[in-house]
């Protein structure tokens, strides 16, 4: 059985891109970086690969279970089936699409996932940004339907680590586009910065991991304009370098609310959307982009010249 | 002494990434945006509450913060993060204090923090965020 982790072997590339696009940075846009949302997001990695080895063994373990029950056996040297690998690796990439999905359209998920985007900066340290508390929602739950159709666990967690790699890169603002066909098929810098927007326009957008085509085909694409700066992070944007508050802080307002709530209400705030509240008070995704289409409908022909053309205020590429 | 090879990779992890950031730090990356008039805080204002248009704002000296009023009365206070902005539309729960220079505005939500502002019109915001 293979005894590999390639994101360990990744991790000095990641130093070397990092170091890379600081000296882009310093060239091009010396604002693209801030040293103290730096440090947070790396120790942001640190602490997910802590976190990994502590409560890994969890989800481990109940996939082997599963995988007692599977449908088909690629035979004990299941690993030497080679297209085996390929699908393994299509598959996996469309289970990350849905429990990416998920991970912005559950609350509970998204208590775990909100630390990859709290950042108001995007570049790639912003990529290692990653949740130490994803062991306590049920995003296990996508996988196991793999584990039972025969992909063993291990050339799971393989295809995974490969997949977390090729979304390191796109987490960066010094490339602007790729070639046509390789934006038509792939995830890219472009359609990621998309995803980490906060601009009501992009909000819920472009869930892919590698293959963006499962954007395309369930109807969450949104390309990236040129006409319309993005601005990063979360729609309530922390405003603190705390790490164990930005670690925690969702999980914390998800079940205080989840307490103060009357009890019909209380596992809507679990299952319902982000910003979802029971008395209103509070605007979901949906709510706020159709409050901006509402607002852009009273402003005739908003949508049809540059920003900078119709808001005076706001220099070239401004976001309205 | 031998150390556990996952403490080695701890260690090795987090010297890692202090230098990293320490050579963000010495790149001097990011800098210090400032609001510079109210065209910018009307844009972080807006970033904060999308569709939020100030009809009267206030720049702290130095451009590190701002508090901004709508036509609703909604009142956001608005502070440098980094070389982002990040702000919050004030409640009941928000606290002010004047003090010699300025306001200390306090949102009421402690990981926030209070957000100092050297004003020319301290008391003007004093008393529209009390009357909350």
């Amino acid at each position: 059985m293979p005894d590999f982790q390639p994101t360990q072997y990744a991790v000095p590339l990641f130093v070397i891109a990092i170091l890379a696009e600081m000296v882009w940075s310093r060239l091009r846009a010396p604002e693209a970086y801030e040293p103290r949302d730096t440090l947070v997001s790396l120790a942001f990695g640190l602490g997910s690969t802590i976190a990994g080895a502590l409560f890994g063994g969890l989800s481990a373990a109940a996939m082997i279970v599963v995988y007692e029950y599977r449908i088909f056996d690629f035979g004990d040297q299941w690993w030497t089936v080679w297209w085996a690998w390929s699908v393994a690796f299509v598959i996996d990439d469309l289970k990350y699409y849905w429990v990416h999905r998920a991970g912005h359209r559950i609350r509970w998920m998204w208590a775990a996932h909100v630390n990859h985007h709290s950042s108001q900066h995007y570049n790639l340290s912003t990529a290692l940004r990653q949740t130490w508390t994803g062991t306590f929602t049920f995003g296990l739950l996508f996988a196991l339907p793999m584990v039972l159709i025969g992909f063993h666990p291990v050339m799971l967690a393989i295809v995974g680590g490969f997949n977390l790699i090729y979304q390191f890169w796109i987490h960066t603002e010094a490339i602007d586009r790729m070639p046509r066909w390789f934006e038509a098929v792939m995830n890219t810098p472009s359609h990621h910065r998309v995803h980490h927007a906060t601009n009501p326009r992009y909000l819920d957008r472009n869930y892919a991991g590698v293959f963006i085509v499962w954007d395309r085909l369930f109807g969450t694409f949104e390309p990236e304009r040129d006409d319309e700066a993005i601005r990063y992070g979360i729609v309530k944007q922390l405003g603190s370098f705390n790490l164990l508050w930005s670690v925690f802080h969702e999980w914390i307002g998800m079940l205080g609310d989840v307490w103060r709530a009357p009890w019909r209400h209380k596992l809507s705030y679990l299952l319902r959307e982000p910003g979802w509240s029971h008395d209103g008070s509070r605007e979901t995704s949906d709510m706020l982009r159709q409050r901006w289409k509402d607002r852009m409908g009273h402003e005739p022909a908003a949508l049809a010249v540059p920003v900078a053309n119709r808001n005076p205020i706001a220099p070239p590429t401004e976001a309205a | 002494m031998i150390l556990d090879p996952k403490v080695m990779q701890f260690g090795g992890s987090l010297i890692a990434i202090l230098v990293l950031a320490g050579i963000a730090w010495g790149m001097r990356l990011g800098g210090k945006s400032a609001l510079a008039d109210e065209a910018a805080v009307a844009r972080a204002a807006t970033e904060v509450q999308d569709g939020f248009e100030p009809v009267r704002t206030s720049i702290a000296r130095g451009g590190s913060a701002a508090l901004a009023r709508d036509d609703s009365g909604r009142i956001m206070v608005i502070k440098r993060h980094g070389n982002r902005f990040a702000g919050r539309i004030l409640t009941r729960a928000a606290r002010v204090r004047e003090e010699v220079d300025g306001l200390v505005v306090d949102p009421g939500e402690a990981s926030f923090g209070s957000v100092h502002l050297s004003l020319n019109d301290p008391a003007y915001w004093a008393d529209a965020i009390n009357r909350l």
